[in-house]
């Protein structure tokens, strides 16, 4: 088991040498690949740990991603701040409208806490095209990414989505994660024998607030233009919510399979823009019906496979 | 304040007539809501489908957007209780989050057919009412098409109404909400009636959907915001009651024209989405909620 343990540590470490060596002998087609693939994982880990591992179906991912794309585009254009300070911050204001809105948000359970996540993302779409300051529906260009090579934001995104994952992973096995995994078999005896249920789920949600605000500040570093209707669309949650679901909520692995699918079915089905996501939108009905773990909850059923397990042995 | 009053006359008559249309959009979702415990987050796709399919009939004949209810009705409730049978009925009882998501999915693949047939451009259902306006006394003016919304959505729940309370699927629908076990022991094929209920309901959204295309233009991608404002209705007005459905609706229009009216027309949907969180957080289970 340790010699098992000790090879796959080794087989993570030279996964990630080649990808951060990438830059130097592959072409810019498969580093964009790899980009996209690194920024889909860390926004879907994000909602994975929501709706897999906290039961909190959000809709309102989009919320964060708006939040993030703008505090990058107003603290840097309009203050001058450095870029990187700019993407902590739009995470730290993520956070801090995460706890404004808790409060009510809290109040919320199940289907009403989906509805109630989605109906603020649409809020703020509606006051951020109807702020002067923001340039209206017009959108903000983030002027200084300009000065960024694109090495520079591809190495971003790919810490982005290695920080997710081993953030996910580390938090799973701390005494949050004992709780929630608690939470998720058995509610009412968890609360009973000490979990404090609010403060579990308060935690990832806030947490999941922060990482999605700042990557979605790295994420326009590659996108460069901001502008309201995109920002705070749910399409964002959508694609979170594909790849989760075909790789296989509540699993580590899951969000990696399912980003690493979503990248190749979509620059794959990019040749039929018309019809990309009706394929991605049936796909993923015919995911529930037939495998509703997804690939890899499918796969650690059938077995016992795990390469990330949250458990300790 | 008399002359304050006189003139909010004009939009509380609008919001009130709006509100009607409203209802009749999140009464769909209500029945689902309240019957199979599910959230048709297709709901507001459904609506707008409907729509387009009213506008394809009128392209065929040259009738009233009303008329083509006819077909439209009947087409959708085909649609509603072949959704309901083939794919959500497989996933009712494995929790929440399978139907919530299958819905979803409908919802992204309903968009999208609706992009690839009709392209992304604005459309209406054109009609000579949609243009008139009729006085109410002297001094004040209303849209003809918002009291054809109103009046149509109040014979609508009525006869729904008529429905529930009367007949015997009604009373078998009902019974399926109250306690499936029971009803299944007394020889109701509850999967059966979800399907027909669901079937009624993407039958009110034909209606809502024809409504709506009179009055306002709409686009593929317009479904997600009916979703919302009949999500907002269904909140406002409680589960398990039609006439609270309607008042919700009337609440919802009511903010949104006022709102339009103090703050300016881009706040319109802002302040229907305030009036949703408010009571979200203060009272979940609605205004009007029946026990």
């Amino acid at each position: 088991m340790e010699l098992l343990r000790s090879r796959r540590f080794i087989g993570i470490i030279l996964i990630l040498l080649g990808l951060i060596a990438l830059p130097y002998w592959a072409s810019r087609y498969w580093i964009l690949l790899v980009l996209l693939f690194s920024l889909n994982l860390a926004l879907s880990q994000m909602w994975n740990l929501l709706a897999g591992y906290s039961g909190l179906i959000s809709l309102g991912q989009q919320a964060f991603i708006g939040l993030g794309g703008y505090a990058l585009a107003v603290f840097s254009v309009y203050y001058g701040f450095p870029i990187w300070l700019s993407i902590i911050l739009g995470g730290t204001v993520s956070v801090l409208f995460a706890l404004l809105i808790s409060a009510p948000i809290f109040r919320m359970r199940g289907v009403y806490f989906a509805i109630g996540t989605w109906t603020v993302a649409e809020t703020l779409r509606i006051l951020f095209s109807n702020w002067k300051y923001v340039g209206y529906g017009m959108g903000l260009f983030v002027k200084p990414t300009y000065a960024l090579s694109f090495n520079t934001i591809y190495f971003t995104a790919l810490g982005a989505g290695v920080a997710s994952v081993a953030l996910v992973y580390f938090l799973l096995r701390s005494k949050l994660g004992l709780g929630l995994m608690a939470i998720r078999d058995e509610e009412t005896a968890s609360e009973t024998l000490g979990v404090d249920i609010f403060r579990c789920k308060l935690c990832c949600f806030l947490i999941s607030a922060g990482v999605t605000g700042a990557v979605s500040g790295v994420m326009y570093l590659h996108h460069i233009f901001i502008q309201p209707y995109s920002a705070f669309g749910i399409d964002w949650t959508v694609q979170m919510v594909f790849i989760t679901i075909i790789g296989g909520i509540g699993t580590i692995e899951g969000p990696i399979i399912g980003s690493f699918l979503y990248v190749f079915l979509h620059q794959w089905l990019s040749e039929y823009p018309n019809v990309s996501l009706l394929i991605l939108g049936s796909i993923a009905i015919g995911a529930i019906l037939i495998a509703p773990k997804g690939i890899m909850g499918t796969v650690q059923e059938k077995l016992g496979f795990e390469f990330l397990s949250p458990r300790r042995k | 304040m008399l002359s304050f009053l006189n003139e909010l006359k004009a939009p509380i008559t609008n919001g009130l007539l709006l509100g009607g249309l409203y209802g009749i959009i999140g009464i769909g979702l209500s029945m689902i809501f309240g019957i199979v415990r599910m959230v048709n987050l297709a709901h507001g796709d459904l609506v707008i489908l409907a729509s387009y399919l009213s506008l394809v009939t009128m392209t065929f004949f040259p009738i009233s957007p009303l008329l083509t209810l006819i077909v439209v009705i009947p087409v959708m409730a085909l649609i509603g209780f072949i959704v309901q049978y083939c794919l959500l009925n497989r996933v009712l009882g494995k929790g929440m989050n399978p139907p919530l998501l299958v819905a979803f999915g409908l919802s992204i693949i309903l968009q999208n057919l609706l992009l690839l047939v009709f392209t992304p451009d604005a459309r209406t259902l054109m009609t000579s009412i949609s243009v008139k306006t009729i006085s109410l006394g002297s001094f004040l003016n209303i849209p003809l098409v918002y009291l054809v919304d109103f009046i149509v959505s109040l014979i609508t729940i009525a006869l729904l109404s008529r429905f529930f309370n009367r007949t015997y699927m009604g009373k078998a629908i009902r019974a399926a909400s109250d306690d499936e076990g029971a009803a299944q022991l007394m020889g109701i094929n509850t999967r059966t009636i979800y399907s027909f209920a669901m079937g009624i309901a993407t039958g009110t959204a034909a209606i809502a959907g024809v409504l709506v295309g009179m009055t306002f233009t709409f686009y593929p991608h317009t479904g997600p915001e009916y979703l919302i404002i009949a999500f907002g209705v269904v909140i406002v007005g409680g589960l398990g009651s039609l006439l609270g459905t309607f008042l919700g609706g009337l609440i919802l229009g009511l903010a949104q024209i006022l709102g339009a009216h103090f703050l300016g027309a881009g706040f319109q949907l802002l302040c229907g989405y305030l009036i949703l969180l408010i009571v979200l957080t203060f009272k979940p289970t609605g205004l009007f909620a029946k026990g």
